[in-house]
């Protein structure tokens, strides 16, 4: 396999590849760190490149794999990790905020661990929304790397938050990356740049070393070029964590299975389309074709509940006070973007008693969305309700009470797992996304559903042709 | 008092206490934004209000007593 064909390639064919030695570890990082460093600034995608750790880990794979000691789909495999969460070795962590952009912690998040152990090779930390977004931004342009530049319109944002793993993956820069989600920054970056993405269940990874935004709400997961990949690197970073005591001990292995001759049952919210986009709402349609062909989709709904008052509640109480000492110091008029200087100050207005009436509202949430989801396989929607804003555009968001979401209230309230692939087209030329939402721990099922429905379109395979 | 009478006393008690806390390094435009963002939270507030709620619905987070060797 030449160095140029790497590009663009899943990770389970570069596993392949490496696994078999017709692929160097040290070649491959060498490429995507070549990539990274020339094509990073164009798209405001990368913080640092981590040549020197992703050196050392190459050769070290490459020598392992040469003794006959793989480690598995990841090992030799170059990643980019959002830049929340802590690496040790002098590489900055900078949250995408200037207040921070010369801090350095001296320890590895449990994913950059995790994935240390799997073989994965760390080539760089990517640019993401200040803070990932918590103080209320309404703009792309609210990091101090610059907006995230999306790799199919250099006019459009690629986030966010997790921008830089959106840009990175989707202009070939990596193979997969690690972002997070609090309320869609992994589904809608994956959506805006034609990618996967899987926003695993609460619980699932480890946030330990990663910046606590709102302790019951965020997640890490993998945006990569498929479904697939997605799965491959969830087993990578999932499980049991001490230092993170909310993670559960569910050991999970990707399947893989794929649909094989299953059929699945798919469940569409009533009115999920409404406030979408027409190219939105076209391809929507044309993907329950598809999913009609793996199974049947049924029209269900919720009970009329305040979904998106609730996990914005939540959300809004818990960054006020995980950001305390940034808000009451006033450094937060350091940040990039001007609404962030102010907007969290209005969050002192929560009052306790609201919070917890959205704590209690979310066990209901939970339990209703369980009662749905239950017959079902998953939950279908389109993965976010435009396309990607221009750089000079509102960021229009259920967080900012701008737009609806009820999918993504319920799912990152209820803590449920979701992947979204890309499904077409929409305006300027800029993908769109459908998503799959599981119950709690079913992220094979999810995924072999997303699987399913790529194994029959070839939207993955398309790629920004300046990229 | 009528609801949006009674939601715009909510919004301006809260304001001024947030005004109270911060307005010496916000101007004039940021404490408008800031006002804006207070109205949001308080739909948000009243919104989860108005559903009633038995004595047995907890907050869906559990609380896990500590022990170092457990």
């Amino acid at each position: 396999m030449r160095a140029e064909d790497v590009v663009f390639t899943p990770v389970r064919r570069l596993a392949e590849g490496i696994r078999s030695r017709r692929l160097s570890p040290v070649t491959l990082a060498e490429t995507f760190l070549d990539r990274l460093e020339r094509l990073g600034p164009r798209y405001n995608a990368v913080v640092t490149v981590t040549r020197a750790r992703a050196l050392e880990q190459a050769r070290r794979a490459e020598r392992e794999i040469a003794a006959g000691r793989y480690r598995g789909p990841l090992h030799g495999i170059p990643y980019g990790a959002k830049d929340l969460l802590a690496t040790a070795g002098g590489i900055p962590t900078t949250w995408g905020a200037a207040p921070f952009k010369d801090r350095v912690f001296d320890f590895d998040a449990t994913a950059i661990r995790k994935l240390e152990e799997a073989g994965a090779v760390l080539c760089a930390k990517l640019a993401m929304v200040e803070l990932a977004g918590g103080m209320g931004y309404r703009q792309p342009n609210a990091a101090f790397t610059g907006p995230g530049i999306n790799p199919w319109s250099r006019e459009a944002w690629s986030g966010g938050s997790s921008s830089g793993p959106g840009s990175a993956v989707a202009a070939g820069l990596v193979p997969f990356a690690i972002g997070s989600e609090t309320w869609g920054s992994i589904l809608s970056p994956a959506g805006n740049c034609g990618l996967a993405g899987l926003r695993p269940t609460y619980g699932r990874v480890s946030r330990h070393g990663a910046m606590a935004l709102c302790w019951t709400l965020d997640k890490l997961g993998p945006l990569a070029l498929t479904a697939d990949d997605c799965g491959l690197v969830l087993e990578a970073i999932a499980g049991r964590d001490p230092a993170d005591p909310t993670t559960v001990d569910r050991p999970f292995r990707y399947d893989g299975a794929g649909p094989g001759g299953r059929r699945f049952r798919f469940g569409v919210l009533r009115g999920v389309t409404d406030g979408c986009e027409e190219a939105v709402r076209e391809n929507f349609e044309h993907s329950l074709d598809v999913l009609r062909d793996l199974g049947s989709v049924e029209e269900v709904t919720l009970p009329d509940l305040p979904y998106d008052d609730i996990t914005r509640t939540i959300l809004f109480a818990e960054a006020s006070s995980a950001f305390e000492d940034l808000i009451e110091s006033g450094d937060i008029a350091g940040l990039t973007a001007p609404e962030d200087h102010y907007t969290a100050y209005a969050r002192d207005a929560i009052l306790a008693k609201d919070y917890l009436k959205a704590l209690r509202l979310r066990g209901v949430m939970a339990r209703e969305a369980d009662r749905v989801l239950a017959p079902l396989d998953a939950l279908v929607a389109p993965g976010r309700a435009t396309v990607a804003v221009m750089l000079g555009g509102e960021v229009r968001s259920a967080i900012h009470g701008t737009a609806r979401d009820v999918m993504g209230a319920v799912g990152n309230g209820a803590g449920l797992p979701a992947v979204a692939v890309p499904n077409g087209f929409g305006a300027r030329g800029l993908p769109t996304s459908l998503q799959f939402m599981g119950r709690a721990w079913e992220e094979n099922l999810v995924l072999a559903a997303a699987c399913a429905y790529q194994s029959r379109t070839d939207w993955h395979a398309r790629h920004p042709p300046d990229a | 008092m009528t609801q949006p009478e009674a939601v715009l006393v909510e919004v301006e008690t809260l304001f001024a206490l947030v005004r109270e806390r911060y307005g010496s390094r916000l101007d004039a435009e940021q404490l408008a934004g800031v006002r804006t963002a207070i109205e949001g939270i308080v739909q948000a507030a009243r919104a989860l209000r108005a559903v009633r709620l038995t004595n047995a619905d907890e907050p869906g987070q559990r609380f896990v007593p500590y022990r170092a060797d457990s």
